[in-house]
This record gives C-alpha cells, sequence and structure tokens, in this order.
C-alpha cells in the first residue's frame, strides 16, 4: 500500500524538537559551567602560568602549597565566617519581608518594587554607589552621625569626624557582610514569598477558623511549612555568596591587611593579578568539596522536611 | 430561639453579587443542607458564618449573640473544608490537639485536659489507632475523620461542613454519608452542609436549602422540596432526569418524568392529563426504562418518561401512544419569574 503521509516535517520529530529544546540549556551548561570547571581542575593540577601556559601535570603540589599558606588559612576561615553571619541576617530579614508582603497594605506593589532593588541592580553598581555610602572622608553616613552628635568632638561613637568604615578591621567586616545582606536579602525573599503564597488557603482559613492568631500560624503553620523553600533559599544565597568577589574587590580589596579577603577575591588575586593560573585554580577548588557536601546536605534536608 | 439568625446577608465582590439578601435561622441540633450549582453563593454564605468573609450588609447571631464583626475563633464554630485542610507536618494526635491548643488560653485547657479530649474525640470517630500517623499517610475516608475529629474536639456550637464528601470515590461516598448523619444525630450537633449534590442534599438534610444566584430559593423537608417546589428552579435543579417542563397557554407546566407513564397504567384517568407522545428512543437502564420523545403541540422539547422495568408495556421506537399525569402531579409555573402558580387559578391554562 502506498502511503500517504506527508513528507515528514523534522519539527514534528519529537527526539528532534526535545534536541532543540534542550540545546540551549545544554550548551550553557557545557560552555559556561562544565569546560571552565574542567579545566580549572585541569589548572589545579599543573603548573601552568599566566607567563607559561604549557600544562605540566604536578599532582597534588599546589593544593599541599596552598593548604600550608597562612594567607590562605585566614582567607578560608573569613569566608566561611562572612557567609554564616551573613545568611543569619538574610534569612530573619528575608523572613520578615515575605511575611510583610504577602499581607495586604496599600502601596504594597510599590514597597515589594523598592526592596527587590538592590537585588536587580547590576553589583558592580551598586558596590560604587556603597563606596561612596562608606568613604572614608566623604561618607553620607558619617556626615548624619556628625550632625546628630554621635561623631565629632564630645560624640558618642567617636571623638573623630569619621568613622572609617572600610578602614579599620572590624567596621570594613561588618561593613562587607552588611553589604552582602542588603544585596542577597531580596532574593531570598522572593523565594519565601513564593513559599507561603503557595500554602493553600484552605489550610490558613482552617487555622483561623481553629481559633489560631497570626504568631501560632506563623509559627507552627506558615514556617514550617515552607521549610523546605527556605533551605532552598539558604543554599542560593550561600553559595552565591562563598564565591563571590565583586562585593570585597570594589569595596575593600581584602583590605584592610587581610580582614576581608574572601576565597573568589584571594583565587583571583593570586591566579589573574598574580599570574598563577595553577594556584589561583587550586584555591578556588578547595570550595568545591565543601559547596557540594553543602548542597547535598541541605537538598537532603529539604526532601525530607517535604510533607506533601 | 434559632440558634442562628441570618437576615438580609449579602456579599458583594465588586460586581458580583455572591449573596443576594439571605434570611435564614437555623434550629439547634438539626441537619441543615444548603444545596446549590457551583457559584450561587453557596460557600460564600458558609464562610460568613464561619467569620473567614466579612458580610457587605446584614446580620449573623448565634446563639442569641451578634457575631457578624467577631473573628472566627469568637464564634464557636468548627468547619470542615472540602480538601480536609489538615495540616501536612502535624501527626492526627496534634492535627486534632491544634483548635484546642490555639484555643488554650480562652478556654484554660492543660496538658492533660487536651489529651483526653483528643483521645475521647479519636475513639469516637475510630481512628484512635492512628494517632501517630501523618495525614499522607492515611486514606480519604481516614483524612475525612481526622478532619471531622478536629472540628467536634472543641464541642462547638455549630459544625459547618464544605462539600466533605466530594473528595471520596462513589462506593466510599455513600457510606460515609450514612456515617455522618449517624454521628450528628447521636452528638445531636447543629451541622449546616453545603453541597451540589442533590442526592447527598436528600439522604442528609433534615431541611434543605436551596440556593441560586445569591438568593434562597426555598427551603424546607427533602420531600417537600421535591414534591412541592416553589419555583421553576427548584422544579428542575432536583431531580434525575430533571422535570420536563412545557410552555402552556400563558404559564408554563411541568411533571417528573417518573409520573409521566403509559395512560393504560392509570388507574384513575379522571384526574389525569392525557398527552399524546410520540416515543423517539427508549434507554434499558436496568431497574427502569427511560423513554425519549416528544408531546403533541411541543414538538421542539424533548419530553422525558421514566417506566418501572417491571412495566410490562410494550413501548416502540417511532410510534404514538397515550400517555398520562396525574393531576397532583403537574406544576405550574409563571412564565415570566418561574414562580409557582396554584392549578385552580389556571383551569384554564392548557
Amino acid at each position: 500500500m502506498a502511503s500517504l503521509a506527508l513528507p515528514a516535517f523534522p519539527l514534528d520529530n519529537r527526539r528532534v524538537v526535545g534536541i532543540l529544546f534542550l540545546a540551549p540549556a545544554l550548551l550553557y551548561i557545557l560552555l559556561l559551567v562544565g569546560f571552565p570547571f574542567l579545566l580549572a581542575i585541569a589548572f589545579g593540577f599543573s603548573d601552568v602560568t599566566v607567563g607559561n601556559t604549557d600544562l605540566n601535570f604536578v599532582g597534588l603540589r599546589n593544593f599541599e602549597a596552598v593548604w600550608e599558606n597562612d594567607i590562605f588559612r585566614q582567607v578560608f576561615e573569613t569566608t566561611i565566617r562572612f557567609t554564616l553571619v551573613s545568611q543569619v541576617f538574610i534569612l530573619l530579614f528575608a523572613n520578615i519581608l515575605a511575611i510583610i508582603f504577602t499581607q495586604n497594605f496599600t502601596g504594597k506593589w510599590f514597597a515589594r518594587f523598592i526592596f527587590i532593588l538592590p537585588w536587580a541592580t547590576p553589583v558592580s553598581l551598586a558596590m560604587i554607589g556603597w563606596l561612596w555610602m562608606l568613604d572614608t572622608k566623604y561618607s553620607p553616613i558619617d556626615y548624619l552621625l556628625l550632625q546628630t552628635g554621635f561623631l565629632g568632638p564630645g560624640g558618642l561613637l567617636s571623638k573623630d569626624r569619621n568613622l572609617f568604615w572600610l578602614a579599620s578591621p572590624d567596621l570594613a567586616q561588618i561593613s562587607v557582610i552588611f553589604v552582602q545582606v542588603w544585596r542577597m536579602t531580596p532574593l531570598a525573599t522572593v523565594i519565601l514569598m513564593a513559599g507561603l503564597s503557595s500554602i493553600p488557603t484552605d489550610i490558613l482559613d482552617q487555622a483561623e477558623v481553629d481559633g489560631s492568631r497570626f504568631m501560632r500560624t506563623l509559627l507552627q503553620i506558615k514556617l514550617p511549612l515552607i521549610l523546605p523553600i527556605m533551605v532552598i533559599a539558604l543554599l542560593f544565597s550561600m553559595i552565591t555568596m562563598f564565591g563571590d568577589m565583586t562585593v570585597v574587590y570594589v569595596l575593600t580589596r581584602g583590605g584592610p591587611v587581610d580582614y576581608t579577603r574572601v576565597l573568589g577575591l584571594y583565587s583571583f588575586q593570586v591566579g589573574i593579578e598574580g599570574g598563577n593560573l595553577a594556584q589561583g585554580a587550586a584555591i578556588s577548588l578547595f570550595a568545591f568539596p565543601l559547596l557540594l557536601a553543602m548542597a547535598i546536605f541541605m537538598l537532603r534536608t529539604a526532601s525530607r522536611a517535604e510533607v506533601r | 430561639m434559632s440558634l442562628v439568625q441570618i437576615s438580609g446577608l449579602k456579599k458583594y465582590f465588586d460586581a458580583v453579587h455572591a449573596v443576594d439578601g439571605v434570611d435564614l435561622a437555623i434550629e439547634e441540633g438539626e441537619f441543615l443542607v444548603i444545596l446549590g450549582p457551583s457559584g450561587c453563593g453557596k460557600t460564600t454564605l458558609m464562610r460568613m458564618i464561619a467569620g473567614l468573609e466579612k458580610p457587605s450588609a446584614g446580620q449573623i447571631s448565634i446563639g442569641g449573640a451578634d457575631v457578624t464583626p467577631l473573628p472566627p475563633r469568637k464564634r464557636g464554630v468548627s468547619m470542615v473544608f472540602q480538601s480536609y485542610a489538615l495540616y501536612p507536618h502535624m501527626n492526627v494526635f496534634n492535627n486534632i490537639a491544634f483548635p484546642l491548643r490555639a484555643q488554650r488560653r480562652e478556654k484554660k485547657f492543660d496538658k492533660r485536659a487536651i489529651r483526653e479530649k483528643v483521645e475521647n474525640t479519636a475513639r469516637l470517630l475510630e481512628i484512635d489507632m492512628l494517632l501517630d500517623r501523618r495525614p499522607r499517610q492515611l486514606s480519604g475516608g481516614q483524612r475525612q475523620r481526622v478532619a471531622i475529629a478536629r472540628a467536634m474536639v472543641t464541642q462547638p456550637a455549630l459544625l459547618l461542613l464544605d462539600e466533605p464528601l466530594s473528595n471520596l470515590d462513589a462506593k466510599l461516598r455513600a457510606n460515609a454519608r450514612d456515617e455522618l448523619k449517624d454521628f450528628q444525630r447521636s452528638s445531636n450537633i447543629t451541622a449546616v452542609f453545603v453541597t451540589h449534590d442533590q442526592i447527598e442534599a436528600m439522604g442528609l438534610g433534615d431541611r434543605i436549602v436551596v440556593m441560586s444566584e445569591g438568593k434562597i430559593q426555598q427551603i424546607g423537608t427533602p420531600q417537600q422540596i421535591y414534591d412541592d417546589p416553589a419555583n421553576e428552579f427548584v422544579a428542575t435543579f432536583l431531580g434525575s432526569p430533571s422535570m420536563n417542563i412545557l410552555a402552556g397557554e400563558g404559564c408554563n407546566f411541568g411533571f417528573r418524568p417518573e409520573h409521566f407513564l403509559p395512560k393504560t397504567l392509570n388507574d384513575n384517568p379522571e384526574n389525569a392529563r392525557i398527552f399524546h407522545y410520540f416515543v423517539k428512543r427508549v434507554e434499558y437502564l436496568g431497574s427502569d426504562r427511560l423513554v425519549y420523545g416528544y408531546v403533541q403541540g411541543h414538538d421542539s422539547q424533548l419530553t422525558l418518561a421514566k417506566v418501572p422495568s417491571n412495566v410490562r408495556v410494550s413501548l416502540d421506537v417511532e410510534s404514538d401512544y397515550e400517555f398520562a399525569v396525574h393531576n397532583s402531579d403537574l406544576k405550574f409555573f409563571d412564565q415570566r419569574s418561574g414562580a409557582r402558580i396554584a392549578p385552580q387559578q389556571l383551569a384554564e391554562a392548557l
């Protein structure tokens, strides 16, 4: 029997369409994630530098050298400390904001828009803004404190006219953490808001009829139900922050001394600015097993807490 | 005095009049069913009784006290949702205990009293062996019992049920209906049950409130609603297949398919109206034969007859027969408003 089928149009083939739809994501992962990652591993086990790009296998030499380096240890510790401390505040603020933004009030749309801005602004641009806000001499914060009598002769905080936000070791660390919290809270808030609005209204109505008030509903119903999503939000912001170098690069370059030097920045400084590609790669690879373990642990927690 | 008094209750969502002037009294200990098609305002009415929705106008009082401005927890009502709304992260014990704990300050329950109440209620609903389970480990019927236990544990004045049987499969549903009715009788609680399922309504309700387009169409016992519908909407909404409505002179008249039978079966032809009926198609349904055809003079209106199978009359398709309806089974409706009209007013209507 002669086939009556029309000549096959390639897009009618499920396999062809499937590959076409997957291609952009696959290409992105292969070119921009997979390739650099493999390259970093190759670099980490070699003696490559900017001046000599031959890849000679040297085993674990780079990793040993990095691990025995006191600066690296301090950088590693600082990175972990910054990440953990900022996550506490990010989660706290994101929860509060998400609860506020899922209530009904006038001007909600505008308030949401304003709070999303830190996340929507390009990092480097926002950091230049903060660089000015925290400027050693011309900081508007210092100016306000000066005018209100907290700074200057007889001031409560300091006799000086400035606090030296980015120049004193303690304040520089606080400033970096603060800016990170400012930058990362909006994304976590948006994720938590999505979680809160995914709670079935029946459940919340039921709680209301059962006599539950705001705090009980929040602590016993809403928060436990969005726990898996909270873990995802936490994972997102932890990983982003652990690898970030832009904030400290623009604000402090790791200073004063090494107080705000974090892993991403150190790897960049050693590998790119210092030209030792192999050691730079080795430094950044130290983050990998740690982040992987963290991600696995948190995703497991999330799926265990998933109740439906 | 009635337990619940509702007067002039309205709820507008912008231009939509979800509930449009409802007056209703609910008696203590009765099982009241609110029946209507989806979108008729029955759920909104119930949510206003619960306090989850603020009325646009009107008043609700429970036990003689005006509760219109009060939040749900001050009304002494509890509710079972269609989805059961069990707290998925809590085990059955904690689900049932939740309303007690939420109200422990007002009602002064201590830990032991809570445990005792939860266990007693669970025993009553035969779920006492499930107290450690999570909702997702329960079957549909068990979930429903947990939801009812949680609603009953505070001994509310009024139990509101929003289509709680519609998530069960057909077999379980008949069983659950029976149990629910038994449970309501033995606990003597006042229950308001919202449904769009007329069989549920007829089976459960001491009284049925039929709603459409935000208004109450009729309130009555299942028998009153079925045999004595107040208007064309109620007449056609209840019964399956629904009542035949034909246009007469100056008014519409209707009769139920099961009352429309071959004339030869009628033992009292003087008190019956005879129709020439052209049989188009016959469906054999086991217990009945469902006949589709046309009444002479009403050729555009498909008219159904439901003839019991044990009636041995042969009905051939594409043939004319004489069918009869007993006069008392004929209902007359105003053509404009659909309201029921007394038959003596229109002896000449046909």
